[in-house]
């Protein structure tokens, strides 16, 4: 039996917002397996973005579990999902998210000094991490030196440099020019063939196409869950 | 995260914020500079006021006429033959006028018994005191305080000279320089039986000293004294009306009472402005908090814990207040310093103040702002990821 990363199960995430519930999430189920590259597609409020929280242990479901890396998150505590968030999930968000008054290096360094690293090993890493990624001459660049596309690089080099079990792209070329964003997807393509595990959220049917595996959300449901490119 | 990681964290947003981190420190800055420059003022005040008293001796009795015709110097006599009296001289004082050929001025005129100036040692200015043998021979030397020769214009030429006192000829033999004395200024002093000629007062004199052989024998004679006098004089137990016992020790502790409020009072005040202070960090650092909501999301979706978040604001609050504290601790010394030489006081640093002004500090840092920091820390990541 192949390596589960990832498993939902019944997953339900009801919003309460004034007198009115929201069901977000309704009744998902959805493994993923180490080394998968999946799309999550879906119109806007279908639910992706939730889903995403939810298997990046930012959220907790209002019913239903979810298992990372084969346990289960229920019972986990605030600081142990942290714990969790830190060891086994990198994210890439739509926005870039770079921090503030730090330069790219930092960026990347910050999930390691929060694993308790000393800064020299997570200067080390990092470094060699955003060097991979084609940034070695922008390391101390701040954000506001740097463009979109770096700036997801710079992301994307932050994700990496924990080597966790996922990594959890919502929208990330949302914010970029279609050809910096099909070289952010095919650095993601990349990645992947590296053996890393990808769950990646877009709207986009053409860029979902190329995903090896696509998983269409309504309404808080799966739709559909393709596999084999097409 | 270590902790000198998250200190680096709050340093850096310190600095990139520089102005709004000055002017938050602003207040902790006045506050513990005003703490500063007010202690030392009244410690500066009471070292003074406890000098002139001291020199005045801790073990001596003043027993002052509440009426010119109150005590004379037959009582002096009688007080001078108790047991452990080891010195005793009076004054007698009037109004008049001191006069140089070109000057003229009011002044207090004070006749004092040949013990005194041993007794007191007053600091001399120039020239020398009523010596014991122009009190023997020549009464009519004068010693001036330090205002009356300022009111004058007496300079150091005069010294020998011939100046006026209500108009009889008297010979300026030294001037004091009691500036920093209680009492003891706008005066010039003569002997007693000089005095008799220049406002006839005999046998009454306005106050009696008599000092005690030691300090402990003080009290002691405090009541043996007041006792003698009640006893020539025919009054009761409860009747005081003639005269006032008063004792050095005692006008001390009372002058230490008096600025110990005082200090305190003060404090309150300075307390009062680093409160202000301290609501002022707590202020900005709600409003930091709110500002960097999504930088805090996004802190915690890469593996920052509640406690790193935390650790970081309240890092952020202290190093603020800290740092006023130092900036307030110093801008005080130098406020102090100046105060000490416009009042003509030591200036020194205390080390109690040091210690005061930075915990002070530290403790406004960590009380205002553990709740912005706490609120940071329980934010929820997704609540403040999609922050706008
Ligand atoms: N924090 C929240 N509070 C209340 N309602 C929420 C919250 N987050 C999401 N929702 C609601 O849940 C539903 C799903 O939202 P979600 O953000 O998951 O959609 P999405 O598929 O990511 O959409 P988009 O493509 O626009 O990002 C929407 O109806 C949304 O309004
Ligand atoms: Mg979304």
């Amino acid at each position: 039996m192949a390596d589960e990363v990832v498993r939902l199960d019944k997953v339900r995430r009801d919003y309460l917002v004034g007198e009115q519930i929201t069901t977000a999430l309704d009744g998902v189920d959805l493994v993923i397996e180490r080394g998968e590259f999946v799309a999550i597609v879906g119109p806007s409020g279908s639910g992706k973005s939730t889903m995403m929280n939810l298997i990046g242990c930012l959220d907790r479901p209002s019913k239903g579990s979810v298992y990372i890396a084969g346990g289960s998150t229920n019972e986990l505590s605030d600081n142990e999902l942290t714990s969790l968030r830190s060891k086994s999930i990198g994210f890439v968000f739509q926005q870039f998210q770079l921090l503030p008054n730090s330069t790219a290096i930092e960026n990347v360094m910050a999930p390691l000094l929060y694993q308790g690293l000393s800064t020299r090993e997570a200067k080390r890493s990092a470094a060699k991490m955003l060097t991979q990624l084609g940034l070695g001459d922008r390391m101390t660049f701040d954000r506001n030196r740097l463009s979109g596309g770096q700036q997801q690089r710079v992301a994307i080099a932050r994700a990496l440099v924990t080597n966790p079990d996922i990594v959890l792209a919502d929208e990330p070329t949302g914010a970029l020019d279609s050809k910096t964003g099909a070289a952010v997807i095919q650095l993601l393509k990349d990645l992947h063939r590296e053996g890393r595990t990808i769950v990646l959220i877009t709207h986009d049917l053409e860029i979902a196409a190329s995903a090896p595996r696509r998983v269409f959300l309504r309404d808080g449901q799966i739709e559909r869950d393709e596999k084999g490119s097409r | 995260m270590r902790l000198i990681g998250t200190a680096v964290l709050a340093l850096n947003r310190i600095w990139a914020t520089k102005v709004r981190s000055l002017l938050t420190m602003l207040g902790v800055v006045i506050g513990v500079a005003a703490i500063v420059a007010l202690t030392s003022i009244v410690d500066g005040a009471s070292q003074g006021i406890n000098k002139s008293l001291a020199t005045l001796g801790t073990n001596q009795l003043n027993i002052t006429a509440l009426a010119a015709d109150s005590l004379t110097e037959q009582d002096a006599e009688e007080l001078a033959a108790l047991d452990n009296v080891s010195v005793m001289f009076v004054q007698a004082q009037n109004q008049g006028t001191i006069a140089t050929s070109d000057n003229r001025v009011n002044a207090r005129l004070v006749g004092v018994s040949s013990q005194y100036f041993e007794a007191v040692k007053p600091e001399l200015a120039l020239g020398s005191y009523l010596s014991s043998s122009s009190f023997a021979t020549t009464a009519k030397d004068v010693v001036f305080g330090a205002d009356a020769a300022n009111d004058l214009g007496i300079t150091k030429e005069l010294l020998g000279k011939t100046v006026k006192l209500n108009g009889q000829d008297f010979r300026l033999v030294g001037v004091l320089d009691d500036q920093a004395g209680f009492g003891t200024s706008g005066r010039v002093y003569v002997h007693i039986d000089a005095a008799r000629k220049l406002f006839s007062q005999y046998p009454y004199v306005s106050s009696i000293v008599i000092q005690a052989a030691t300090p402990e024998q003080v009290d002691t004679l405090q009541l043996q004294a007041d006792l003698l006098l009640r006893e020539r004089y025919g009054l009761g137990e409860q009747t005081t009306a003639r005269y006032t016992i008063t004792n050095q020790a005692s006008l001390i502790a009372a002058v230490g009472s008096i600025t110990a409020t005082l200090g305190l009072l003060l404090t309150g005040i300075a307390a009062i402005s680093l409160l202000v202070g301290g609501i002022g960090i707590m202020n900005i650092m709600l409003v930091s908090v709110r500002e960097r909501t999504r930088e805090i999301g996004v802190r915690r979706a890469i593996g920052a814990k509640q406690s790193n978040i935390l650790t970081q604001f309240l890092i952020e609050a202290i190093v603020l207040s800290l740092a006023g504290g130092i900036v307030g601790l110093i801008l005080g010394q130098i406020a102090a310093f100046f105060l000490a030489i416009i009042g003509d006081w030591v200036f020194s640093i205390r080390l109690d103040t040091i210690g005061l002004a930075l915990g002070f500090s530290l403790l406004v840092g960590v009380v205002f702002g553990v709740w912005p920091a706490r609120q940071a820390a329980k934010l929820e990541p997704i609540d403040a990821l999609r922050f706008e």
